[in-house]
């Protein structure tokens, strides 16, 4: 199976010196300032169509809750163009980092290692400080603070969505059958934390979660993500060859600040994608599985048990075991990232029951919980206190002079899989074997002669004729260095696409 | 728990032979965290600094 996989994060953004402020202006602002030349639109929205559903319909229109409807409304009427509203960049390392429903939002470039995976992920918390950086320079003082978490504690939540590339020959309803219970799950390893509970009638202060994400999910299956949001979204929209490929999107998951937590994440699903498509997933059939994700959430001891079809009750812990104990079975030995996730999996699980301590800077719900705990002591204060909410919040402040994961970091607290010249390189540079890579590699070599661009497909100018870079079928990671190589070294964009067709038609 | 009993700083991937976990003892649930009192440490100045009333302010729209 090809491995590829990406992140998507949205990023909560405040002004300490307003009362009330502006989302839609501050979070086009912040992804502007990123710029030093004014903005070019070149974003291609044309393949992006969130109707399709992967159960084979297309749905009219995707929901929206009252308060988001009249927004949108208001938003309508703004002195903006939509292109200028979404502020649409794609960056020298292939990533994309755009004004996302008013969160500035950080896509990763297409990764095909854990460690890649991750290093763009802190390549994307890199770059979204400096605009926030460039953008305080220019207001006075630091009043633009970046959360990179998943929610505001008042009901509203934005995401921070991970995607696999799968065979389409996966049926769709394995591909749910197969993932439903371990997404439900999966959280005792990827949770977040979360200070309070948030429901339809508000804030509840008092409980601590593993999740941020639980509150929100309402449904098993849904194409929608803004409400109504499921433990699979079922949208069908694959930025790439459609008779070949889907594009898995999970949207329950949490932002991770752990480095460690977010490479189980993707690392784990990956492995479980890849049971499904052996057809060697656990048979396990949840009975309620939406109000289990919310059992599992709210129950910090690992304790509570979910129901299962055959009568059987569960824990969340146990529920990973059967993933992992089927993983191991199943695919140990298959190569060095593989085993390395299943000893880590394994190990996780089990510290979580005997020396939970020893997860502290590798869990962020762990950690998060020790930080509270600590304070709670040091200040005597209770569960219920409203600043614990606010060190929530701070906890995933990416600020590097007040986040309080960003301050554990500092001082060599936390488990790390990359080191500053990884973020660094991350930050500038795709991922040399997938079609990320090759599409920072053209906007470094010739960003002014690209006409548009989405993930699939790179247009570029000049002549009479098309000259597009499709990469819809360019997983291949020889074929993807070859095109990279190309691009790299030829004079214009005519030259690379000349010699990339030339040596297709001699190797097809 | 205090901060000196954090685990070493670890690269990774490491390439290690998978492991089974071992199962707990008898009657053994999962155990949390005990935590410590670093009070002298930067991380809980850091901590003592923020606004207990920065999350009642935090106000976003939703997203996806």
């Amino acid at each position: 199976m090809t491995r590829l996989f990406g992140i998507e994060t949205e990023y909560g953004i405040g002004r300490d010196d307003l009362d009330t402020m502006d989302p839609v202006v501050e979070s086009m602002e912040l992804v502007r300032a990123h710029l030093t030349t004014p903005f070019e639109r070149r974003w291609d929205y044309a393949s992006e169509d969130p109707h399709e559903d992967a159960r084979g319909f297309r749905v009219s229109g995707l929901a929206q809750d009252k308060e988001e409807a009249q927004f949108s409304i208001i938003d309508a009427h703004r002195p903006f163009s939509f292109h200028e509203m979404k502020s649409d960049l794609v960056l020298p390392n292939g990533a994309r980092f755009y004004n996302d429903h008013t969160h500035p939002e950080y896509s990763s470039p297409e990764c095909r290692t854990l460690k890649d995976l991750v290093a763009h992920d802190r390549a994307g918390e890199r770059i979204v400080q400096r605009a926030a950086d460039r953008r305080n320079q220019r207001l006075g003082g630091t009043p633009v603070q970046l959360y990179k978490n998943n929610t505001d504690f008042h009901g509203h939540s934005y995401g921070c969505h991970d995607n696999y590339l799968v065979s389409r020959s996966v049926p769709f309803a394995a591909l749910v059958a197969g993932l439903l219970p371990f997404l439900v799950s999966r959280q005792v390893v990827a949770g977040a934390g979360k200070v309070g509970v948030e429901t339809e009638s508000g804030f509840v202060p008092g409980a601590y979660q593993l999740s941020q994400r639980a509150d929100f999910i309402e449904t098993e299956l849904s194409v929608d993500t803004m409400h109504n949001r499921p433990i699979v979204n079922t949208r069908d929209e694959p930025h790439a060859d459609v008779k070949k490929y889907r594009r898995l999107h999970l949207i329950i998951g949490d932002a991770n600040m752990c480095e460690y937590a977010t490479a189980l994440k993707v690392g784990t699903t990956q492995l479980v994608l890849e049971l499904i498509a052996r057809n060697r997933a656990p048979g396990l059939e949840l009975e309620e599985p939406v109000t289990a994700v919310k059992q599992i959430a709210r129950d910090a001891d690992l304790k509570a048990t979910v129901r299962l079809k055959d009568r059987r009750n569960l824990s969340g812990l146990d529920l990973q075991e059967c993933y992992w104990e089927a993983a191991q079975r199943e695919l140990a030995g298959a190569d060095p990232e593989t085993d390395w996730i299943l000893c880590e999996w394994g190990e996780t699980l089990r510290l979580l029951i005997q020396h939970r301590e020893q997860l502290v800077g590798r869990l962020d719900w762990v950690t998060k919980q020790w930080l509270l705990e600590t304070f709670i002591r040091e200040e005597q204060i209770g569960w219920d206190d409203p600043w614990l909410a606010s060190l929530d919040l701070e906890y995933h402040n990416v600020n590097p002079e007040r986040g309080l994961y960003r301050g554990l970091e500092a001082e060599g607290k936390v488990w790390r899989m990359t080191n500053e010249a990884d973020v660094e390189e991350a930050s500038v540079r795709g991922p040399l074997d997938t079609r990320g890579g090759l599409r920072g590699v053209c906007v470094r070599r010739f960003a002014d002669q690209i006409t548009d661009m989405q993930w699939e497909r790179i247009r570029f100018s000049g002549g009479w004729r098309p000259k597009t870079l499709d990469m819809g079928d360019l997983f291949d990671p020889m074929d993807v260095r070859r095109c990279v190589e190309l691009f790299e070294k030829a004079a214009s964009p005519a030259d690379a696409l000349a010699a990339w067709k030339t040596r297709k038609d001699v190797t097809s | 728990m205090t901060y000196d009993m954090f685990p070493e700083r670890r690269e990774g991937p490491v390439n290690p032979m998978p492991k089974a976990p071992s199962p707990p003892e008898e009657g053994e649930g999962p155990r949390r965290p005990q935590s410590g009192s670093p009070d002298k440490d930067n991380l809980m100045k850091r901590m003592k600094k923020v606004d207990p009333k920065q999350a009642e302010r935090y106000r976003q729209r939703t997203g996806q």
